[in-house]
Parts: structure tokens; sequence; C-alpha cells
């Protein structure tokens, strides 16, 4: 026949835990990968986590066999510090363009010491710590991130601000710091795409009544994430601004669903963890879940409800109307569901936000010709059918970028994406 | 001859900077069998593996330790570079004297001598270590699915190609299982038969998917690539027997018993419907040609509907109920405009993007939510009431015409015989257990078995849908055309010697792998699922079943080197 030959090769566009799945299914399967990732790390938001629910893994060891076998793996080009530009083309023979951003690294030369690190004059707000820790301007996002390699912040370093300062390519004794480095434009022509670009969490403090950055001791849950965590800002404490542990805390669901229009499947199960978590570092602190319906789907995740309901963490099934600040005292004033008022005092308030798509996924959405849904995740063909096919063929979809949903729903979805992708192909092939 | 060959790792300043490699590698040429001990500035650069690869060849070296960073760096790197080189990989020894020495000794001198002892374990080790074959195996691409609902229809659909059959087998005389009997499906209230016709035509209209309904499988025997299977059918009068190189398992749910919960009174009160007696009530071609109405005829004027029955006493959330009963209120509200509706829930499980809408719509029908717990149903002449709390004292039970129950659902009465069948553990609800719960969801304990759909817990359709769409995605990338599988080099082994055949090892193994041969009553590791994690070798009473590359000699030599003086 004369139809030119469809090319194979896979573009897959966010290095979490589903672009991570799908990368390596593929690359087993024989497929080259491109992996186009924004920041400089593989690993989404789950290596954010020290431990995942319902059964309390480890999350960056449970990761990191996948992490390396993808920096390992020759059918796997990882295109870090990068974002997709341009698609032209149909399925079969997409043509795309990535721009990445210079790392300033050799990363052939690195070996990943990170004696950069120290002499760099630099310290500014780590956003992979919520802000609650400083980074250089040279920097990995915090200890044990995949590929061990650093990169410069342009808008930070003050070689890049127009200062004299070479600090970090002095320190290096493999010669892996390269200032001449330029942003690169790269042309990949790819036969599929699937995007797993993953969530953000809202932002609380869009909602005043709540005192997000008004009031401190108001965190919310992706900050205590960080600060249960061994490799993050307080080594795995969790601690009130003063530096002292609390010994009440406010833990409230749902914050922005009202306002978002829709349940994001997994916040009651990551509010029971936090407070199982802090439980078991501060037995004597108390833990109250201010929650209006618990969604705790499937068969696994009741019985970590009841261990964590058993092991005196309270739960009020009320709304949360204000938070004020009284002195040292954060007051949580509520109205429960016989429509009485209630208040109570604590020292800590956990808001656990809505999962939102990423800012950049209307972006993104432009440039695949992809549709969003009235929430901004990307829309599937058919609802309530299948939720990795898009309008498009030859693009597909899978994890949080479509809906927010559990790690194992978005390891399932990136499987079913290359599913999909592979036996579209095997069909064809006759 | 044994010929060792050193080499230590200078990484730049981070080795050479806290130890003293030289006093290391004098001491270590002064052991037997080194031919060489050298250091190198940075032996993963390119330089650095053609000096190691040319050193190897030079000397000839017949075992070779290098002491450098964490093996999960570059302990691949150095084994390709001894392919290279003509030595078996698995005669080499990565030593991390990096992270586990430098960045964590301060003392100079202490790190030094902590470093030789490093070095000399694995010179200890590696002259026992063996070379090992990394195998090939031949596989058939076919595949075997089981359970001819929404989920195996879909893997079929998905798996079959040309060069790959899809034998799918069903034990009832029709495709479609249970959402053949729900009368519309949500969100979209399209009829469930609807969309299994259309997926039915499908599968029939593709030549490489044989289907076998009214028709058991009896025996599987095999491992991943090479199943043997024999399936009994009605249809043909008779047994079939065929080769897969995959099984995937879609064998569905049933609703509980619900004469096992006495105080929701169905079975011995009329008008007490389970979800599931709803929805055939509601089918054109059901009992009532479609129509919700009483055992006497009469259309109901009040319907409550009873959330989560089961939930308490099974413990867990069957995720779906919360939706389809807002499908009831709009069937409800369809045919009876004027009926009360009520639904006595304790949480409104709805997660996901688009849920929350149909909930929001639902209120809008006028349908009242009664937060409640501890729901019974007591029935009088005249009709039924809904007992319940709710916190407040105040709770007057609710009368209704017809009860609709939720009740949980639990897996078929199939999964344990397929377990059994199969040695692929359940979990505690009694569904299939994945091979890891978050990163391996689809895949059993087992090696080329999979598990989809509501045999894996409660799932919707388009949940049920993805999983088949994933069983595909792992089959399609690991059962390649005309690829061989690659199996795992380090194995464990039984000796027929030694073992007395006690079968310790078959209930610590967690793929499977090891069979009892009644026959020698001995058992004996089937390799091609053995994933050599050395649980077998570590509870073999006799020392019969052992680890290859972690055999007790080696971690015995490993262990002497580390603690001699």
């Amino acid at each position: 026949m004369a139809k030119a030959e469809k090319n194979t090769a896979v573009l897959v566009i966010g290095g979490g835990v589903a672009g991570i799945e799908a990368s390596l299914l593929l690359a087993n399967s024989g497929r080259k990968v491109y992996l186009v990732e924004k920041t400089s790390y593989i690993g989404g938001n789950v290596i954010k986590f020290e431990e995942v629910f319902p059964n309390m893994e480890c999350a960056t060891c449970m990761i990191a066999p996948k992490q390396q076998e993808l920096l390992q793996n020759p059918n796997i080009e990882l295109l870090r510090l990068s974002k997709v530009i341009a698609v032209t083309g149909e399925a079969g023979a997409f043509a795309v363009t990535v721009e990445q951003q210079a790392s300033y690294i050799n990363s052939d030369n690195c070996i990943g010491c990170n004696a950069c690190f120290e002499p760099c004059p630099v310290e500014v707000g780590n956003e992979f710590e919520e802000g609650l820790s400083q980074r250089k301007a040279i920097y990995i996002p915090c200890a044990g991130a995949l590929p061990n390699v650093p990169h410069i912040d342009t808008a930070n370093c003050l070689r890049f601000t127009g200062q004299d300062c070479q600090a970090c390519q002095e320190a290096c004794l493999f010669e892996a710091i390269d200032y001449t480095q330029q942003d690169e434009v790269i042309n990949i022509d790819v036969g599929n795409i699937i995007v797993t670009t993953g969530f953000e969490s809202y932002d609380p403090s869009g909602l005043s009544h709540y005192g997000y950055r008004h009031f401190s001791n108001v965190y919310s849950a992706m900050e205590v994430e960080r600060l249960l965590a061994s490799n993050g800002p307080t080594q795995g404490e969790v601690l009130l601004k003063n530096g002292k542990p609390p010994k009440t805390i406010a833990i409230i669901h749902c914050v922005g669903r009202d306002k978002k229009g829709y349940c994001s499947s997994i916040c009651c199960m990551a509010s029971l963890k936090i407070a199982h978590f802090i439980k078991k570092k501060l037995p004597d602190t108390g833990i109250i879940q201010f929650y209006t319906d618990l969604c705790i789907p499937g068969k696994a995740y009741q019985k970590f409800y009841e261990d964590v309901k058993g092991n005196g963490v309270d739960f009020i099934r009320a709304e949360v109307a204000e938070i004020q600040k009284e002195g040292k005292w954060l007051t949580v004033n509520y109205i429960t569901d016989h429509n009485r008022k209630d208040s109570l005092k604590v020292d800590m308030v956990v808001l656990n936000p809505a999962l939102e798509p990423p800012q950049d996924s209307a972006e993104l959405a432009t440039i695949l010709s992809l549709p969003q849904g009235q929430h901004g995740f990307f829309s599937e063909k058919t609802p309530d059918l299948s939720a990795i096919n898009t309008e498009r063929e030859g693009i597909f979809i899978a994890g949080c970028a479509q809906g927010p949903k559990d790690i194992t729903d978005t390891v399932a979805e990136a499987e079913a994406a290359v599913g999909q992708l592979l036996s579209l192909s095997a069909k064809e092939s006759k | 001859m044994t010929k060792i060959g050193v080499y230590v790792c200078e990484c730049g300043n981070n080795i050479a900077g806290k130890i003293e490699i030289d006093e290391v590698l004098a001491t270590v040429a002064s052991l037997k069998n080194i031919t060489v001990a050298e250091k190198y500035k940075l032996l993963c650069a390119g330089d650095g593996q053609e000096y190691l690869k040319d050193s190897i060849k030079e000397h000839e070296l017949t075992h070779v330790v290098v002491a450098a960073c964490s093996p999960k760096q570059h302990e691949l790197t150095f084994m390709n570079v001894c392919q290279e080189a003509g030595l078996n990989p698995y005669l080499f020894q990565l030593v991390n004297i990096r992270e586990q020495c430098a960045w964590t000794t301060p003392d100079t001198e202490e790190a030094t001598l902590k470093a030789i002892r490093q070095i000399r374990a694995a010179i200890n080790r590696v002259k026992y270590q063996q070379a090992l074959e990394e195998r090939e195996m031949e596989c058939n691409p076919n595949v075997l699915v089981i359970g001819g609902g929404i989920a195996g229809i879909k893997a079929s659909q998905v798996l079959a190609s040309l060069h790959r059959k899809v034998y799918l087998i069903e034990k009832a005389n029709s495709l479609g299982g249970n959402i053949n009997k729900f009368a519309s499906l949500y969100t979209t209230m399209e009829p469930g038969f609807s969309l299994i016709e259309n997926e039915v035509r499908k599968v029939k209209q593709n030549k490489n998917i044989e289907v076998f309904t009214s028709s058991e499988v009896s025996e599987i025997l095999g491992f991943l690539g090479n199943f043997e299977v024999k399936i009994t059918t009605k249809a043909k009068e008779g047994e079939l027997n065929f080769n897969v190189g995959a099984v995937v398992l879609a064998t569905g749910f049933n609703l509980i018993e619900l004469k096992d919960y006495p105080q929701y009174k169905y079975g011995s009160v009329d008008n007490i419907y389970s979800s599931l007696d709803f929805e055939v009530m509601n089918l054109p071609g059901g009992p009532t040609g479609g129509k919700i109405q009483l055992k006497n005829g009469q259309v109901p004027k009040s319907v409550a509907i009873i959330h989560c029955v089961g939930r308490e006493e099974r413990g867990y959330c069957s995720k779906v109920c919360c939706m389809y009963s807002f499908k009831f209120d709009r069937m409800i509200r369809a045919q009876l405009p004027e009926s009360k509706i009520a639904h006595f829930y304790s949480d409104i499980c709805i997660p996901g993007k688009t849920a929350q809408t149909f909930y929001e719509d639902t209120k809008k029908l006028g349908v009242d939510f009664i937060y409640s717990t501890k729901h019974e149903i007591t029935g009088n002449g005249r009709g039924l009431l809904v007992n319940y709390q709710n916190g407040t004292g105040s709770n007057t039970p609710w009368p209704a015409d017809m009860v609709i129950l939720l009740p949980v659902m639990e897996s078929s009465c199939d999964t344990k015989k397929f377990a059994d069948m199969l040695n692929i553990p359940l979990d505690e609800k009694g569904f299939f257990a994945e091979e890891h719960q978050l990163l391996s969801p689809i895949a059993s304990a087992v090696e080329g078995i999979y598990v989809i759909g509501c045999a894996r817990g409660p799932q919707s359709i388009a949940e049920s849908i993805v999983q088949a769409e994933a069983s595909a995605g792992k089959i399609l990338s690991s059962l390649v055309l005309d690829k061989k599988l690659k199996l795992e080099a380090k194995t464990c082994s039984i000796s027929d010697v030694f073992c007395t055949g006690c079968q310790t090892c078959l209930d610590v193994c967690p793929y499977g792998a090891i069979n009892y041969n009644e026959v020698k009553r001995i058992c004996v590791v089937n390799e091609a699922l053995c994933h050599g994690c050395g649980n077998c070798a570590a509870a073999c009473p006799s020392g019969a079943a052992k680890l290859k590359h972690f055999t007790s000699r080696q971690l015995y030599q490993e262990v002497t080197g580390i603690l001699r003086q």
C-alpha cells in the first residue's frame, strides 16, 4: 500500500506517576518515548508525600524503583524543564515542538554530589516545599529528587541578574556547570500523545473566611504533607509557627468544593492519612475532622477510616462558617446539620482543598486542540464509558489530567491509555 | 585461575577527599588472587568506562570489584562494561564507598578502614559468584478472558488483533453480565441493553475473538506466556483445550444476600426491593412491563431509598450506589411525578469531576435527603415504615409504600474457585488482591494473570472499562509479538537431594512459582515465574532452597570480610 508508515514514537506530557507508568509500559513494548516534564524532576505530586494511603507506604520508596527504571531505559528520552509549545499533524504523524529551558548543567558530567549548592549566596523560598524552607539559585527541589541533577534558576541567580558570581562553577569539580547553555527548541515526530499533566491544589486564600495566609498556623494540606516529610523543611516534625508542636488540630474537608462544584475524590482519605500520621508522631494531640460527607469509595478505604476513628480522632459533621483568631488560638465556627451553631478552639488548622487542573492546562488544551470540561479538566470522548479516549484521534488522557482520582485509578488509566494505543496500531498492522 | 581486578573510583573529591585511596589499594593489592588494584578519577564517565573495559581485557580478569557509588546509580553501567569486556556481569560486584562510607564517616582514618573492609567483603564474595545467564522464553500471544460482562467484553475487543486471538468465556448463555438488567445507565440514562447490544455486536464481528457462552473453565495450568486451558462448554457438548499467554479475570460481582440482614425485611414483607430488583422492574420486558408498581398493582405514593445496606457489616463502601440511586430518582419521577421520594443516607459518595452535577440535578426533582443511620424497615397491614436515627432524638418513622435497598456489592461466587485454581490471593474483603494496590492495580500476584472490573472490588462501568483497557496495556506491552520474554537471572532453585518435601516454601512464595511434585515428593521452582525474592531460601529448614547470586556461601564470605579485623 502507498500509505505512509505511521510513526510509532509516543509523546508523554507530564512525568508524574501516570506519565512514568505509561512511558515504562510503552518503552517495554519497544516504543520510543519522549517524556516531557515541565519541572526538573519526575514523580509529580506523589513524591511530595511522605506516606500514601491506605497502607502508609513510603511514597518516595514506592516510586523510586520506577523512576530509576525510567531514567535507565534506553527507549525513553526525558526532556525535563520542558514545555510542549506546538503540535501539528494528525494521529500517526504528529510534529511536536518542545521548548527546553537550559539547566546550565552538563548532565553527563554531573555526578549529583550537590557541592555546588553550598557556595551559592542566593536564598529564596522553595516552591516544592510550599515556601516553608529556603533553596539556593542552583538546586534540586528536595533530597532524593530524581534525576539527581541540579539546575540554575535564572530569575534569582546573581550571574543571570547582572552580577559577577560564579561560586557554583568554582565549587564543581567535574566542569559540569556551563553558563553558556541556551534554551533549546526541539522538534520531535510522534504517532501518538498521552497527556498526564496531573493536578494542582486549589489555593484556599481565595476563600477569605478560612483565614489562610492571614492567620499563622492555618495550613494547607500540601504544606502539612511537607511538614510530615522526612526530607521536608522540618525533617518530618509538625510544628506551629512558634516552633512548638500543636495541641489541637482541626482538619477541614471539602475546602473550595462549593466553588469548584465537584468532589475531589481523594481529600477524605488524605485528611484521614494526615490525622493518622500526626497521631503517630504526637499521640496526645487532639485531632478533629470537620466534614459533610465522607467519600471513602471502594473495598480498601473504610478500614483505614475505622482505624483512624478508633485511634482517637474525632469527626464533626458540620459546615465550617469561619475561622477567627483569638489570642494564640484559632476558633473554628461551624454549623451542624441541625442548624446548631458551635465553635471550637484549636491551635492549628489544616485546610484540605479541592484538586484542580494545572494553571497551564488551557494553554496546552489549545496547543493540542483538546476540549476541556466545565471544570477545566481534559474531556474524555464518551463520559461514563471511557476515561482515556479523547475527541482527537491519537491523543489520550490519563490520571488527574482527566479528573481528580487516587493513585490506583491513575495508574490504571495510564495502563489503559497504553492498552488503547498499542491495540489500535496492532489492529492497523495487517 | 582466579584473577580479580579491584577498581576504586575517586568520584572527583567525593571519595578521594574523604578516603585514603592509595592506602586502600595497597592493602587490597596484598590480598589473594588480586591481579590488579587501581584507582580512576571518574569510572562512570565515558573514558572511565573505556579504561575499565580495556583493563578487564588486558589482565584477562575472571572477577571484578568496583568501589564507587550506590548500585542504584551505576551498577547497571558497570555490569554493561563487564559484558562488553567479555566478562559475565554476574561475576562483578559493586561496593558503595560513597554514600555508605565517604559521605557518612567524617573521620578519614575510620573511613579508610571501613572502605577496606567493605572492599574485602566484596572480594570475598565475588570469588563465589557464578556466571548467570539472562534467559529468554517463547510466549503465546493469545489471551483467555473469563467473564462476559462489560469488562470482559471490552478487554477482548482491545486485545484481539490479527496475530492475537482472544478466547472469551462466559458461564451464562449470553454476554453482557449485570448491565443487561440495568434499565438505564447513569449519567446518560440510556438503557443498559443498548450499550451491551452495541458492544456484543462488535465482539461478534471480530474474527479474532472466539466466544464461548454456557461454558466454564475447568483447568488452567502453566505460567506467563504459556498457559494451558481446559474449558467445558455446553454449547459444543464437551471439553476443549487451548493455549494462551495471559489470563484476564473479569468475573464481576453479586449483591450481598439480603436475607442475612433481617432488619430490612427483604423477602419477608412485600414491596421491599433490592436495587437490582428495581432495575428489572423498570425493564420494558420485565415482569411489570417496565411499570413501577406495588405488589397489588397500584403505584407507590412514597418511595424510600435506603443507602449503604450492609456497609457497616461488610466494612466497605460500594462506590457506585449513590450515583445509581440518583438514576432511580429520575426513573421514578418520569413515571410518578407526584410521588414522595426520600433517601436515607449517612454519606453521599460522589467522587470525581462530573458526579456532583448529577446529584444537584437530582435534588431539583423534589427528592428528600434524610441524614440517618440504624435503618430498620417495619411493616403493617397498610404499608411500610422506615425507622432510623438521626442524632436529634426526634425521628418519626417515615411511611413508605415502596422501599428500595442499595446493598453492598461483593465478589461473584466464582472468585474463590479461580483463586484456588490459579493460586492467586484474595484480599480481606474476598475480592482478588492486586499485585500492588497502588502501582500495579490490574495485575494479580501471579504473573500473566490480570484482574479487572468488579472482580477486584466495586467499580463503575467507566472504571471497569478503564481496567479492561489497562489489562490490555499490561499484556500488549509484555507479550509483544515476535519478541521473547526476558526472564530473571537471579532465580531460586531447590536441590532435589536436600529437599524433604515439607512444602514450607510453597506458603512463602508470593509468585506461585513453586510446585510440589507428588511423585518425587519434593518442591520444584518454576524459573519462569520466580522473581528471585529469596523468601523460600530464607524459610527452607533443610537448606535445599537457594537464591542464585545470594547463596549462603556468598553471604557468609561477605559478612566475614566485613567483620574480620
